[in-house]
């Protein structure tokens, strides 16, 4: 199993630490987040890549330099609890954070139990994106 | 003469012997009293052989029974000569005439040469028979052996005629008595069959009393049930005419019993219900059913109509009576009027939900909109971020601003799409594309379809003519069957989620829009029920989406189906003439109203 680059930092308690090497990656069928939401990561230090499909992002060569994923839930082709499944199946242990447009109480439960880092509404502002994902990186 | 004379005390001996000999003859009929007639000659014979020293003495006697007559003879015991009753019969045959009577009182005969005879007749004329004595004395018979011998045949004939008086007593008592003896058996007979008849009756007329106890109160009983029935009863004879209603049946009709008998059941039915009526009873009589249900309305004596569900049947008749037509008549009123407010409630719901389906616009609202929405949150948020960094991202923030208004502006465009798609506008047929009134629905109901995680994918025929219709109510149609479409493939997670839209053209007008997923998929028996509106599997839905469809497209004169894929899941098609009859571009299309459907 391959620990991913980020799990090399002892731990994240220094935020203002470089980050840039640490990749953040989005996975999301909407050109609108694949456009805005790098670059927000980008502001919070991160390096970061954006793909339009789950098949895409499997098929990437930086699965295993991938410390952080937030992932769309519902996308044509394979859904976003799915790749989740898919990476755990190839032993793949990286933090996800899902995000989606349906306010739906039952799919956030169940990912949750799932082993999901993070869940967010959209549409969700900056500040709890950043809380999402240091929650989730400090726990990993 | 002259002897007598000589010898006086012979002669007084001679005289007193026969005078004894009388007394004797006289004396016989007493003797005989009660003898047989045989037997009364027979003495009479012997007394006459030992008193005349007779050589044979033979009587005959008539009997009016046979035509021979009884023949007894007495021989002397001393006479040589062999004689028979015979014999003498060929000799009496001379004497007597053809009648049987004595033609010479005083005939002899001789019967041997030595052997004279003589016959005495018995009865005055001779008719009871005769005497025949035969003597070898010349002399005989002398004077007083004469006298002996008529006193002796008149005895006899006395004797005879009372033996055979006593005989005919006799025969008349013992006559009497078996006549008696059988009367008596007669009438004990006719006594013991009067006896017998008499208990026969009594018996039948106890089991004739027991079974018409039980016959009342059976008929009590069959009384009660019919007068007491929670359901109208009526009996009618074969020309329909009312014989015989409980009392609920005349509370229903609002006629009372008397009134009835003088009405037909096709007097009281609805106009609209009696060719129906009349042919069902028809086959009811010519046998080709054994009864019928008829939901029909009855006219009240005061006009009003009632609703009623009849039972009829026929009731088998019998050696006296003839068949009836019997009817359970159940009011159901009630039930019906329920029902027609129901079928108005449901096409007044129909009609309003069909131009306002404001959970689902609500819904759809968010959805399109949450996306753009999101897109400028971020956006404004990284463009914050980039503005305080140190330096002052200027170029990055122009490009989240640049978005930001981008999104806003998408966000702008749902709204107006969709506000146009439920606009309470007036139906309005146009000639319109089909493929291009596609091409807007599925544009906004494509995160829906994402959120299934389905696969679109157009098969839209170029050569489509144009179809006049009502761009809006359609394009309702094409959403809804979009919609399932992405909840049927919700669940799926074991194999593609693939959603495929196709127009084509069907001869000879008309153009077909199919909707086909890979979902769940339906059962036969469900393909049907769908369509019905209130069904829904959604627990939040409200089911009145394909039933409200399907009357779309039955406005243009189309039909809406499902059917079952040959793999998973189901395709919903719709089918419109490209002209529908009566229409033209631009003329108001008057949408049929669902209520007068439901009548």
């Amino acid at each position: 199993m391959e620990i991913p680059h980020c799990l090399v930092m002892e731990s994240l308690k220094d935020w203002s630490k470089d980050k840039s090497t640490l990749l953040s990656v989005v996975v999301d069928d909407d050109e609108s987040v694949r456009e805005s939401l790098p670059d927000l990561l980008k502001e919070f230090g991160f390096a970061t890549r954006a793909f339009s499909s789950a098949e895409a992002f499997l098929s990437s060569d930086c699965i295993d330099q991938t410390c952080c994923l937030i992932l769309d839930i519902a996308m044509p082709g394979m859904s976003g609890p799915e790749l989740y499944q898919e990476l755990k199946r190839r032993g793949k242990q990286l933090p996800v954070i899902f995000i989606t447009g349906q306010r739906d109480e039952k799919i956030r439960t169940r990912v949750l139990k799932q082993g999901a880092a993070g869940f967010l509404f959209k549409p969700f502002n900056d500040a709890d994106l950043l809380s999402a994902i240091k929650t989730a990186l400090q726990a990993a | 003469m002259k002897e007598q004379l000589q010898d006086p005390d012979r002669e007084i001996k001679r005289l007193q012997r026969c005078i004894n000999d009388l007394v004797s003859l006289l004396g016989l009929p007493a003797i005989w009293s009660g003898n047989e007639p045989s037997q009364i000659v027979e003495m009479l014979l012997d007394a006459l052989l030992n008193m005349l020293d007779l050589e044979f003495v033979c009587a005959r006697l008539n009997d009016p029974a046979t035509a021979a007559p009884v023949e007894i003879l007495r021989v002397s015991d001393s006479y040589k000569l062999r004689v028979s009753p015979q014999d003498i019969g060929v000799m009496v045959s001379n004497w007597l005439t053809p009648d049987g009577e004595m033609s010479l009182p005083t005939a002899t005969g001789q019967f041997a040469e030595n052997t004279s005879m003589f016959p005495v007749p018995l009865g005055v004329h001779g008719e009871m028979g005769m005497i025949v004595v035969g003597s070898q004395r010349a002399d005989f018979p002398t004077q007083t052996e004469s006298l002996l011998l008529s006193v002796a045949a008149n005895q006899a004939s006395i004797g005879l005629r009372e033996a055979a008086l006593l005989h005919e007593q006799k025969r008349i008592a013992h006559e009497l008595d078996r006549r008696v003896v059988e009367r008596t058996a007669e009438l004990a007979a006719t006594n013991e069959e009067l006896r017998k008849e008499v208990a026969e009756r009594k018996l039948a007329e106890a089991s004739l009393s027991q079974a018409h106890a039980q016959a009342v109160r059976s008929e009590e009983k069959w009384r009660s049930v019919f007068e007491n029935s929670a359901v109208g009863v009526a009996l009618a004879d074969l020309n329909g005419r009312f014989i015989a209603t409980n009392p609920v049946f005349q509370t229903m009709v609002g006629y009372t019993d008397d009134e009835l008998r003088q009405l037909t059941f096709l007097d009281i039915t609805h106009e609209e219900n009696i060719e129906q009526n009349r042919s069902l009873v028809r086959d009811l009589l010519d046998g080709k059913r054994q009864q019928f249900q008829i939901e029909k309305r009855y006219r009240r004596k005061n006009g009003q109509p009632v609703w009623a569900r009849n039972n009829v049947s026929i009731l088998p008749g019998t050696d006296r009576e003839s068949r009836f037509l019997m009817a359970l008549s159940e009011d159901i009123t009630q039930r019906k009027l329920s029902e027609e407010a129901l079928a108005r409630a449901r096409s007044e719901l129909a009609k309003v939900t069909s131009i306002t389906s404001l959970g689902v616009l609500t819904a759809s609202i968010a959805h399109e909109v949450n996306q753009p929405l999101s897109g400028i949150i971020t956006n404004a948020g990284t463009c914050l971020r980039m503005l305080s960094a140190d330096p002052p991202n200027i170029d990055g923030a122009r490009e989240t601003v640049r978005r930001t208004i981008r999104d806003g502006n998408r966000a702008s465009d749902v709204i107006t799409r969709l506000r146009t798609l439920y606009s309470k506008k007036e139906p309005s047929p146009e000639a319109m594309d089909l493929n291009e009134a596609t091409r807007e629905v599925t544009a906004l109901s494509l995160t829906e379809i994402q959120r299934s995680g389905a696969i679109l994918r157009y098969e839209l025929a170029e050569d489509l003519p144009p179809v006049i219709g009502d761009r809006i109510q359609l394009q309702q149609v094409i959403l809804n069957l979009l919609r399932n479409a992405a909840d049927a493939m919700s669940t799926i997670d074991n194999g593609p989620r693939e959603l495929l839209i196709r127009t084509e053209r069907e001869e000879p007008n008309r153009v077909r829009l199919s909707v086909k997923d890979s979902g769940v998929g339906l059962t036969p028996q469900a393909a049907e029920r769908i369509f019905q509106a209130f069904y829904t599997t959604k627990t939040d839905g409200m089911g009145i989406g394909l039933s409200v469809s399907r009357s779309i497209v039955e406005a243009h004169q189309g039909h809406l189906w499902a059917t079952p894929n040959d793999g998973p899941g189901s395709t919903f098609s719709f089918a419109i003439p490209c002209n529908p009859e009566g229409l033209a571009g631009g003329e108001p299309f008057v949408n049929r109203d669902p209520s007068t459907d439901a009548a």
